[in-house]
């Protein structure tokens, strides 16, 4: 049976008057593992359907090109193959799928018309009758380029002499009519100017891919009704469903989406990316049609985690105050937006770190380069900024030769503090984590920082 | 197209394969056994894994035509009724499974290597899934449970 | 695109289909990955699995492996331990029971370790409609029926697989030798690399400067200074060519050294 840690009820004690929990801290057997270990769970694959057509795709081979043309002339004569699709056949071929919380602009296409920005980028999907068919298909569609030069890197692309990549004209989302999301709390060059010592240092993330071992897919089955039905592995049933209504131009109530059993997501699985142009093929031949990713298409194509690049500069006193700290973050959007504006805001919300610090000024960047488009993934805009923040907090306490954690309580945020977003702090914890973390591991914290307390010392 | 006939599980089948007709294939999509899953089509990911004459493979790497005739394990072999395996069992006991998209695979890879060691030691129980992808990254408790279950096999062989 | 897979019962007959044009089928494990995704010429397969070449001999010290066994039989048959950590050093276990022997031959680097070690036996490739063995590594394709070879005298046969993982990870540095010994000093060497190159590759700079000298840490590390000079490592998403050339002197030595 698998270990279950005891739960600590020393904390907060008046917050949980009855100390009575029905799940928490019990062996509960998940509803889902019976059909797991027979093989009977149904993934969105474990449908078949007579008459399936497949969906394949043609992919942009270059960063950044223009098309001249594009032959697919050799692609329909390959036995099996039903119908190509090009932009010409999507009925709003620009999207955004953040436009559902009012995000704009729609910078993304379904296909790609005049141009491509990312390698791998979708330009025509073929339908056939078999999934070799429809790959032998996809292979042989002829796409005229013309190849222009290629933004890779975040600063690269902010830089005044970059090519503009966007059609929107910049290489970089704007908030609000700002270049950047912004964060301003009292004054952090005055805060350097006090501080007894500045440390400043770079930070830096590769994209990561969340690789899930299923890979990204649906099966679209036209209804008697007119409907489509979605069997989709989708981890956002209604953001997709609404998305490729409006990528249709039809009404919300044409489609309804069957989901919610994922072979591993991580994020990876939000974007709105098979089910658009399998709705198409499945209109336009009235057959079930599935669209799956193959594994080198969820490796590349599919949206990975953003890289990061994170230049945090701060102001200490000699006694371990921080008293001022500046941040410089760059999302690398790749070339869409997908959900990398709010990921970035996301950092923006998370600086400075669960500390109280007087005066900090952020500039959060959403960046878009000519490469594969980032997106969602486990605590966006959170995570690498925490690697960044804490690897920071860690070289500081070196620097001044401190214990990191009596750094980190000195410093930690309290219920009753303002935040540098202005929001009043409440349940923080933070302190009585570490004190108990410091516990667990055997690390000795001096009275002093073992009397500390997240309540209402910043009230 | 090929007519090819398999024992799936003990029972014969007949089906009609095209060259490109993987096991896989003929598996999920003619015999209608989803358990066995494509992670890859690259028998990178043993999501496929199933044994062909008692033997783990990557059912995506072989031609159906190619064993005509062949003997196959699949994950929905293994209960009997609603008693499970033992390494069913130990896998949800064990609470081995997190999406579950790799647990038949899994399994059927665990079910070969005690078939083969009833009494495998960790390290060996790791090579046996070496080839068997947990991207929920839930290997400690997989592997407990393959243990477990070599324990449940040898003392449910002594009663 | 595939368009039809062979299954012939006889080697004649799997001769017959690739003099018109068909394309070898061992294992699979090295041609389907591509078949199953990306589109291809029309391809028609000829699958070797009942044309009865698999099987293990062992007469004397004399090892006769037919083209069509697989892995895990190396794996798992007693009378060649000599070859099971080879081949447990490639991909995992659900691969190794249909990879085979004959197409562990033609693999691209940075796969194919048990051609390593085959090439550092000395072994022989029968290759049908041939009378004369062919020695390894070979470069043009053919059906190879069986492999054959020496088994040495314990302690000569020398093994090292650098990888990224313990277990199913793709070559960094393989090296595999044969070493001989008289009076303290290397009378005889034959050794071979893989990772290091598009292709297996006998390291002839650094048979040359063992012979003659005591196997030591000196006589090795100047072997590996000259062995440098004939790799051509590859770029790759398990290591860049810098990394392989770095860590060669260090992996031939614990192959040859064992430590």
């Amino acid at each position: 049976m698998p270990r279950v840690n005891p739960i600590d009820s020393d904390y907060f004690k008046d917050e949980r008057p009855d100390d009575k929990f029905s799940v928490i801290g019990k062996t509960v057997q998940r509803s889902d593992a019976l059909g797991h270990v027979t093989g009977r769970t149904e993934f969105f694959e474990d449908r078949t359907f007579p008459d399936l057509a497949h969906v394949k795709i043609h992919r942009s081979a270059h960063h950044h090109a223009r098309i001249n043309s594009v032959d697919v002339s050799e692609a329909l004569r390959v036995p099996g193959v039903l119908r190509v699709i090009t932009h010409r056949d999507v009925p709003s071929n620009w999207y955004m799928v953040l436009r559902l919380i009012g995000i704009e602009p729609n910078d993304e296409p379904v296909l790609a018309e005049d141009r491509v920005l990312y390698k791998g980028e979708p330009i025509v999907a073929v339908v056939a009758d078999s999934e070799a068919a429809a790959l032998e298909g996809a292979a042989r569609v002829k796409v005229d380029y013309t190849v222009l030069p290629a933004v890779l890197d975040v600063e690269a692309a902010l830089a005044p002499d970059a090519p503009v990549i966007k059609q929107a004209g910049t290489n970089y989302f704007v908030y609000e009519g700002h270049h950047a999301r912004r964060l301003r709390f009292g004054d952090v060059e005055q805060g350097f100017a006090q501080a007894d010592r500045i440390f400043e240092w770079r930070y830096s993330s590769a994209p990561i891919e969340h690789a899930p071992t299923e890979t990204t897919g649906c099966v679209v089955v036209p209804q008697s009704s007119g409907r489509l039905l979605i069997h989709s592995n989708t981890q956002a049933a209604f953001f997709t469903l609404d998305n490729t209504a409006l990528i249709l131009d039809r009404p919300f109530t044409d489609l309804q989406v069957k989901g919610g059993t994922v072979g591993g997501g991580f994020g990876g699985k939000v974007d709105v990316m098979v089910e658009p142009l399998a709705c198409i093929a499945a209109t336009l031949t009235n057959r079930p049609v599935k669209f799956v990713y193959t594994r080198e298409e969820e490796m590349q194509v599919s949206s990975p985690r953003a890289a990061e690049r994170i230049y945090i500069k701060d102001g200490v006193m000699n006694d371990g105050r921080i008293v001022a700290r500046k941040v410089m973050l760059y999302v690398d959007s790749g070339a869409y937006s997908r959900h990398s504006p709010y990921g970035t805001t996301k950092a923006c919300a998370h600086l400075p770190g669960p500390y109280t610090i007087p005066n900090v000024y952020a500039d959060c960047h959403c960046v878009y380069t000519n490469r594969t488009p980032s997106s969602a993934m486990r605590g966006f805009g959170v995570t690498i900024a925490d690697f960044a923040l804490e690897s920071q907090m860690d070289r500081i306490a070196r620097a001044l030769e401190m214990d990191p954690l009596q750094f980190r309580l000195k410093n930690a945020y309290r219920d009753g503090d303002l935040k540098a977003h202005r929001k009043v702090a409440e349940g923080t914890a933070l302190i009585e984590v570490i004190q108990r973390a410091a516990a667990l591991v055997g690390h000795e914290l001096p009275e002093e920082y073992q009397a500390m307390s997240s309540r209402g010392a910043g009230a | 197209m090929r007519i090819v006939n398999l024992k799936v599980n003990g029972v014969g089948k007949t089906f009609i394969a095209r060259p490109e007709t993987t096991l896989l294939l003929a598996l999920r999509e003619q015999l209608g056994l989803t358990g066995a899953k494509r992670g890859c089509a690259q028998g990178a990911c043993g999501s496929c894994t199933v044994l062909l004459e008692g033997e783990p493979v990557v059912s995506c790497l072989v031609p159906a035509v190619t064993v005509d005739g062949a003997d196959i394990a699949t994950v929905e072999g293994l209960a009997d009724g609603p008693a499970l395996s033992h390494v069913q069992q130990a896998f949800l006991d064990g609470f081995a499974t997190q999406c579950g998209f790799c647990t038949p695979g899994m399994i059927m890879s665990a079910e070969a290597l005690l078939d083969r060691n009833p009494d495998p030691t960790r390290d060996e129980v790791n090579e046996a899934i070496s080839g068997n992808v947990c991207r929920c990254t839930g290997y400690e408790p997989i592997v407990s449970a393959i243990l477990d279950a070599a324990v449940r096999r040898r003392e449910g062989a002594k009663l | 695109m595939l368009t039809e897979v062979h299954v012939p019962e006889d080697v004649p007959a799997a001769v017959g289909l690739i003099a018109s044009g068909a394309t070898i089928l061992g294992g699979g494990t090295a041609l389907m990955p591509a078949l199953n995704d990306y589109g291809s010429p029309p391809t028609a397969l000829v699958s070797l699995r009942r044309t009865g070449l698999a099987g293990i001999t062992v007469a004397g010290s004399t090892v006769t492996l037919g083209a069509t066994t697989t892995l895990a039989q190396i794996e798992h048959d007693a009378r060649l331990a000599l070859l099971n950590p080879v081949v447990r050093s490639i991909a995992s276990v659900p691969v190794r029971t249909l990879a085979t022997v004959g197409g562990n031959l033609f693999v691209r680097q940075p796969h194919g370790d048990l051609a390593v070690a085959l090439v550092a036996l000395d072994a022989r490739a029968t290759l049908a409609g041939h009378d004369e063995p062919a020695e390894l590594p070979l470069r043009q394709p053919a059906l190879v029926t069986a492999v054959t070879f020496e088994r040495p005298e314990p302690g000569i046969f020398k093994y090292v697989k650098a990888a990224r993982r313990r277990f199913n990870s793709a070559s960094l540095v393989t090296v595999a030798a044969t070493v001989v010994e008289s009076g303290g000093i290397v009378t005889g060497a034959r050794v071979a690399l893989g990772g290091v190159g598009d292709h297996v590759l006998r390291a002839h700079a650094v048979e040359e400067a063992l012979i003659g000298r005591p196997l030591n840490e000196a006589t090795v590390h100047a072997a590996a200074q000259d062995g440098l000079t004939e790799l051509s490592p590859a770029d790759d998403a398990y290591a860049s060519a810098w990394y392989r050339k770095r860590v060669f002197p260090v992996h031939l030595r614990r192959a040859l050294l064992g430590c």
